[in-house]
C-alpha cells in the first residue's frame, strides 16, 4: 500500500502533466526532432545498415533515461527543497523500500510513455519498430536504474541549481557519447573505454543487439548490477535521511 | 507521560540550533512552543518528527526512541508544517486520499468526506489547492492530520499569515482535536493564541528553553501587573507596587493593567518578538 500510495502520487501529477501541451512538448518534441533530423538528413549517407532503426533505438533509450531520470530527481528534489511535500511522505509510516519502490515504478511509467511516443513517431517516419523482448526489458532496466538514480540526486541536492549542473555535465554527455547517433566504435579507442563506463552505453547495446549472447550478457548483469546497487543506495539514504 | 524530550541538542556547523531542551507532553494536552524566529522551534520539531537526529540527548514517544523505532513513531504522529506542502496540482480529495493511502487507512473515501465536511469544505472537495485561500489551505492541511489518527501532532505556526478570523476558527479545529484525544505540540509567535490553547508552554530563546508552565503561571511568576512606559513594559507581582512605582516617578497618564504572556515573553527573550 506504501508503494501504491507514492506511486498514486506521482501518477496523478503526471496526469495533470499530460494535461498541460507544454509537458507533452517538453519531453518528446527534442528526441522526436533528433530523429526527423538525423534520420532523414543523415540517414542514406551514414555507413550504418538500416539506420532508421538504429536511430528510434538510440532515441528511445536516450528519452527513456532523461524523462525517467528529470521527471523522479524534480519531483523529489522540488518537494524536498521548495514545498516540503516530501517531507509528507517522509514522515508517513511507509517504509523506504516501498517509497523507493514507488518512485522507481512512476520513474519506469514515465520513461517508458515518452519512449512509446518516440517509437509510434519512429514508425510514422521509418516503418520500423524495432525492438525485440530482450530490447524492450533492457529499456524497462534502463528507466529502472535512471529512475534510481534520479531519487538518489534528488535526496542529495541542496539546491535546484545543481540539477540543471548535473543534468548538462553529465546525462547530456551521456545522451550524445553512449552510442545514440552512431556507434561506439566510431569514438577514440580511449574515449570508447570511458563511454564503457555509462549505463547508458550498456542498456543501448542491449537493445539493439536484441539477444543474449557473449557480448551482450556483460552489459545485461552490469545494467542489472548497477541498478541494483542504486536502489539499494536509494532505499538507504531515503531510510537515513536527516535535515 | 506521552512524549518525553531529554536534554535534546541540535546543532548545524558551528550553529546551535537546539541546546539542552527538555519538556514533556501529556495524554491530551496542548503544549505551546513559543518564540522569536530561529529560536530552535522547527528544529525541535524536525527532531521530535523523526526527520532530524538530535546530536545528544532522548526523545521517547510512549517510552520507545523515536530514531530507534521511527515507523513506529511515524504511525503516532501528524505534521502540520509551516510549509503549505499540499500539492497545488491536486484536487482537496486526492490530497487527503494520497495522505490516507500513506497512513495505510483502507477504504477512506467515506472517512474523508466526513473530514471535509467537519470542516466545511465540501463545495471544495474538488477543488484544485492552487486555487484555494490560505485559510483554506491551512484547513486542509489540519483535515489531514485529523485523518490521519496519530495520537500527537505536531503543529509548525499553523496560524501564521491568516487573519484573525480565520485564526480563529483555526483555534477551534485544534481544540476540537484535543477533545478528540490528540495531544498536539504547537509552536507560535503569538502569544494570544498559546494562552487561549496551551495548557503549559515554554518560551524558547535561541535554542534553550529559558522557561516553561501554565501560561498563567508564568504570568504570575514574572509580575501579574504591568505598567507600561514608552515602549517598555515593567511588570510587578502587585497592585500596589505598581502604583507606588508611577507615584515615585511622578509618571502621569499611565495605568495599571494586567500582565498578558506577551510581556512575559518579551521580558523572557529581552525584547520585542
Amino acid at each position: 500500500m506504501g508503494s501504491y500510495a507514492v506511486l498514486y502520487r506521482e501518477m496523478l501529477l503526471f496526469k495533470y502533466k499530460l494535461m498541460r501541451l507544454g509537458y507533452v512538448f517538453y519531453s518528446v518534441s527534442t528526441p522526436i526532432l533528433y530523429l526527423l533530423a538525423f534520420g532523414l538528413g543523415f540517414g542514406s549517407r551514414v555507413q550504418i545498415p538500416d539506420y532508421g532503426a538504429f536511430l528510434i533505438q538510440g532515441i528511445v533509450c536516450m528519452s527513456s533515461m532523461t524523462n525517467s531520470f528529470n521527471m523522479v530527481s524534480v519531483s523529489v528534489g522540488m518537494g524536498r527543497l521548495h514545498s516540503g511535500e516530501f517531507q509528507t511522505v517522509l514522515t508517513s509510516p511507509v517504509s523506504a523500500p516501498s517509497v523507493m519502490g514507488g518512485l522507481v515504478l512512476s520513474g519506469i511509467i514515465r520513461g517508458l510513455f515518452a519512449s512509446s511516443m518516440i517509437l509510434l513517431a519512429g514508425f510514422f517516419v521509418f516503418h520500423v519498430i524495432p525492438f525485440t523482448a530482450l530490447g524492450l526489458f533492457a529499456l524497462v532496466l534502463n528507466t529502472a536504474f535512471f529512475s534510481a538514480a534520479g531519487v538518489i540526486i534528488g535526496v542529495v541536492i541542496d539546491d535546484m541549481e545543481n540539477h540543471a549542473v548535473l543534468t548538462n555535465f553529465i546525462i547530456m554527455p551521456m545522451a550524445f557519447f553512449s552510442g545514440t547517433f552512431y556507434p561506439v566504435d566510431f569514438l577514440p579507442h580511449w574515449l570508447q573505454k570511458v563511454v564503457w563506463l555509462l549505463p547508458l552505453s550498456h542498456a543501448n547495446k542491449l537493445i539493439r543487439v536484441g539477444e543474449l549472447n557473449s557480448t551482450t550478457i556483460t552489459s545485461f548483469i552490469l545494467l542489472s548490477g548497477l541498478t541494483l546497487i542504486c536502489f539499494i543506495a536509494g532505499t538507504l539514504m531515503l531510510d537515513r535521511y536527516t535535515e | 507521560m506521552l512524549l518525553e524530550v531529554m536534554n535534546v541538542r541540535k546543532t548545524y556547523g558551528k550553529v546551535v540550533a537546539v541546546d539542552d531542551v527538555s519538556f514533556n507532553i501529556g495524554k491530551g494536552e496542548i503544549f505551546g512552543l513559543l518564540g522569536e524566529n530561529g529560536a530552535g522551534k522547527t528544529t525541535t520539531i524536525k527532531m521530535l518528527s523523526t526527520l532530524a537526529r538530535p546530536d545528544s540527548g532522548r526523545i521517547l514517544l510512549n517510552g520507545k526512541d523515536v530514531q530507534k523505532y521511527r515507523r513506529d513513531t511515524r504511525r503516532r504522529i501528524a505534521v502540520v508544517s509551516q510549509d503549505m506542502n499540499l500539492g497545488y496540482e491536486l484536487s482537496v480529495f486526492e490530497v487527503l486520499y494520497i495522505y490516507a493511502l500513506l497512513r495505510g487507512i483502507r477504504n477512506s473515501r467515506k472517512l474523508i468526506d466526513d473530514t471535509i465536511a467537519k470542516l466545511g469544505m465540501t463545495e471544495k472537495r474538488n477543488a484544485k489547492v492552487g486555487t484555494l485561500s490560505g485559510g483554506q489551505k491551512r484547513r486542509v492541511m489540519v483535515a489531514r492530520a485529523m485523518l490521519s489518527g496519530a495520537e500527537l501532532i505536531f503543529m509548525d505556526e499553523p496560524t501564521i499569515g491568516l487573519d484573525p478570523a480565520v485564526r480563529r476558527e483555526m483555534w477551534e479545529m485544534i481544540r476540537q482535536m484535543q477533545a478528540d484525544g490528540r495531544s498536539i505540540l504547537l509552536t507560535t509567535h503569538y502569544t494570544d493564541e498559546a494562552e487561549y490553547l496551551c495548557g503549559r508552554v515554554a518560551i524558547m530563546e535561541r535554542g534553550r528553553i529559558v522557561s516553561m508552565d501554565t501560561p498563567q503561571s508564568l504570568i504570575d511568576c514574572a509580575g501579574a501587573f504591568a505598567v507600561d512606559i514608552n515602549s517598555r513594559t515593567l511588570l510587578f507581582r502587585d497592585c500596589a507596587s505598581a502604583d507606588e512605582y508611577i507615584a515615585k516617578e511622578s509618571l502621569t497618564g499611565q495605568k495599571v493593567r494586567q500582565t498578558k504572556l506577551d510581556d512575559v515573553l518579551v521580558s523572557s527573550i529581552g525584547r520585542a518578538v
